[in-house]
């Protein structure tokens, strides 16, 4: 003992310190760096908040909650009538018509490219998904608008219309006449974007099952279906809820494609199949040749998006909570 | 010599079957070979498995016990590029035929693996799980069922009373006598432990050595072991294994008191390995 501590002498407790002492300073800059970094967020995420609030401040004075249920949209007339109603009915339906269509397919995907497809195909398939994630918002929007539109409005709406007319509620639905611009083809266009979403995140959280849990489910003698349904999903369920949130929150805001081919109706109807609108396309098509309290009421619009996706986004918490209660964690 | 002769003293005054009759053969294996894509990993292996026996497999790391294990139930198929040849009978059915029912098999021979695997369910519904994948029975049944299971994993005193707690909520040895009573609730006719202690500590060791005794009465059953003094106290026959080859098959006694092989006896001295 007295031996090392004559070492630790020699070595001079005051170089050491002094060594260290550089360190230190570097660990205050990097503390203090990084904090500033997340604080950032805070005052950027703030500053959104309050000019929305400042820029809709006369639409809200003018309206108030009335905004929310009114489904006439008359900017031009005088004085102006502006309600939400409508955008915030285009908005919900087309993200959770697309929902519906992307989270089987994509999570589909995902459990072919993971658990399924030989190994040849399993890069090509990948990298086409996530090409798909790469194609610029504005080039789905063409394509809705030259090719998927037409398409749908030829073969599958009159098909859809036929099969269910006169069917109570789904007629209601599924009710014609055709129409190029569509709250349908909208969301059809929304799940094709968001799929890669659902599936890259998917795979990236199926790979993390340790093989020797799907071994033993094997074991047991699972099919591979009941592999997937009762050990992958479950063990991966956090992860595949963020990925499909992540999804939901780009469906809810997504506006270039949507502006294209949704057909800019304010009045709602009960047919999918009929123009709408919703609240990030109304606002992209307006804004720019809007003023005073026409503006102010897009602003509004803008506020209650953010208002909707962050109350989604809470909703998806707490789903997440009840679900862990509920798996006795 | 000398320290064969001590390290053996205490193995030898624990088999616990030391004169076992023949018993009737449950699994056989004829010139069975496995392949890694290009590595021969298993090379012209024969033995049999007696029924209601426990068969332990030791050797050096990477010498194949595992590997084998992996063949009776086929485990190996998840996987591209390995294949077995030869012939591996369970009674009378051939495990190596391609046209075999994997979840069949699956249910006949149980595993439980090196780390403890439930599944991310409730302690219940791990056990109820496996058994609703083969049988469509009453709630009151499946109670039933459920609590022998547990009894037979020795586990339902620790778990009575939280049974709709996560199979994740347990300690590892706790984990693992549920993934044993998990296999049990099938019914199988083998369960295959792979290292089934080597994440636990020496009382939860103990606890599963006991219980895989138990089972014995009514399972046939292999078990792959680093440790030798496990393999000596729970095993009836043991087989050694080196790079691949079935060097010596015998009664556990025989093995670690006089093994016929040289390679036999070092490994079990400590020369190697």
């Amino acid at each position: 003992m007295a031996v090392q501590s004559d070492v630790m002498d020699a070595a001079g407790p005051y170089d050491r310190a002094k060594a260290l002492s550089a360190f230190k300073l570097g660990d205050t800059t990097f503390y203090w760096v990084t904090r500033a970094s997340a604080i950032s967020v805070l005052l950027i995420l703030g500053g959104i908040i309050i000019s929305l609030i400042v820029g809709a401040w006369p639409a809200i004075r003018e309206y108030g909650l009335s905004f929310l249920w009114t489904q006439r949209w008359a900017p031009s007339a005088d004085p102006p009538v502006l309600g939400a109603l409508g955008p915030i009915y285009g908005t919900l339906v087309t993200s959770f018509i697309a929902m519906l269509i992307a989270i089987p397919v994509g999570i589909g995907i995902a459990i072919f490219l993971t658990e399924l497809c030989p190994q040849w195909a399993r890069r090509p398939i990948g990298i086409a998904v996530e090409l798909l994630a790469g194609i610029p918002s504005i080039i789905y929007g063409m394509w809705g608008f030259f090719v998927l539109g037409p398409f749908l409005a030829d073969s599958f709406q009159p098909f859809m219309i036929r099969l269910f007319d006169g069917v109570p509620i789904l007629g209601t639905i599924f009710a014609g006449p055709p129409s190029y611009l569509s709250l349908f083809n909208a969301s059809l266009i929304l799940a094709i974007m968001v799929l890669p979403f659902i599936t890259a995140i998917s795979v990236d959280v199926f790979k993390t099952v340790p093989p020797v849990l799907k071994e033993a489910a094997y074991g047991v003698g699972c099919t591979t279906w009941e592999v997937v349904r009762y050990v992958v999903i479950p063990y991966t369920r956090v992860g595949v809820i963020g990925g499909i949130m992540l999804a939901l929150g780009r469906a809810l805001g997504e506006t270039m494609a949507v502006t294209f081919i949704i057909g800019n109706a304010f009045r709602i109807t009960g047919s999918i199949f009929s123009p709408g609108t919703t609240i990030s396309a109304a606002i992209a098509s307006e804004f720019a040749e809007s003023d005073g309290l026409h503006q102010s009421g897009l602003i509004l619009l803008g506020l209650l998006l953010f208002f909707l996706t962050f109350i989604v986004l809470a909703c998806a918490r707490l789903m997440l909570q009840r679900l862990e209660l509920k798996a006795g964690k | 010599m000398n320290d064969l002769s001590v390290s053996l003293s205490s193995a030898a005054s624990l088999p616990p079957h030391a004169n076992l009759p023949e018993a009737p053969a449950k699994v056989t294996a004829r010139n069975l070979n496995f392949y890694y894509g290009e590595n021969h990993a298993l090379k012209d292996i024969n033995l049999t498995l007696g029924t209601n026996r426990v068969t332990a497999f030791i050797g050096p790391s990477g010498c194949g016990k595992s590997t084998l294990l992996r063949i009776f139930n086929r485990m190996y198929d998840l996987y591209p590029g390995q294949r077995a040849t030869g012939q591996l009978m369970l009674d009378n059915t051939n495990i190596l035929d391609p046209r075999l029912d994997l979840n069949l098999l699956r249910a006949r021979v149980g595993m439980v693996f090196q780390k403890p695997t439930p599944f991310p369910m409730t302690i219940y519904e791990n056990i109820a799980f496996g058994i609703r994948l083969y049988e469509k029975i009453s709630k009151s049944e499946m109670d039933g069922r459920v609590e022998k299971a547990l009894r037979g994993g020795a586990l339902w005193n620790e778990v009575k009373d939280k049974l709709n707690a996560s199979g994740l909520s347990l300690s590892g040895g706790q984990q693992q006598r549920l993934c044993i009573a998990r296999t049990v609730a099938v019914r199988p006719e083998v369960i295959l432990f792979d290292e089934p202690c080597s994440a636990l500590d020496p009382i939860s060791t103990a606890k599963i050595e006991e219980l895989i005794q138990e089972l014995a009465e009514d399972y046939t059953i292999a078990i792959v072991t680093h440790n030798m003094q496990q393999a000596a106290r729970v095993s009836d026959k043991t087989a050694f294994m080196y790079l691949g080859e079935l060097i010596e098959f015998d009664d556990t006694n025989k093995i670690f008191t006089s093994p016929s092989d040289r390679r036999t006896q070092d490994y079990i001295t400590g020369r190697f390995g």
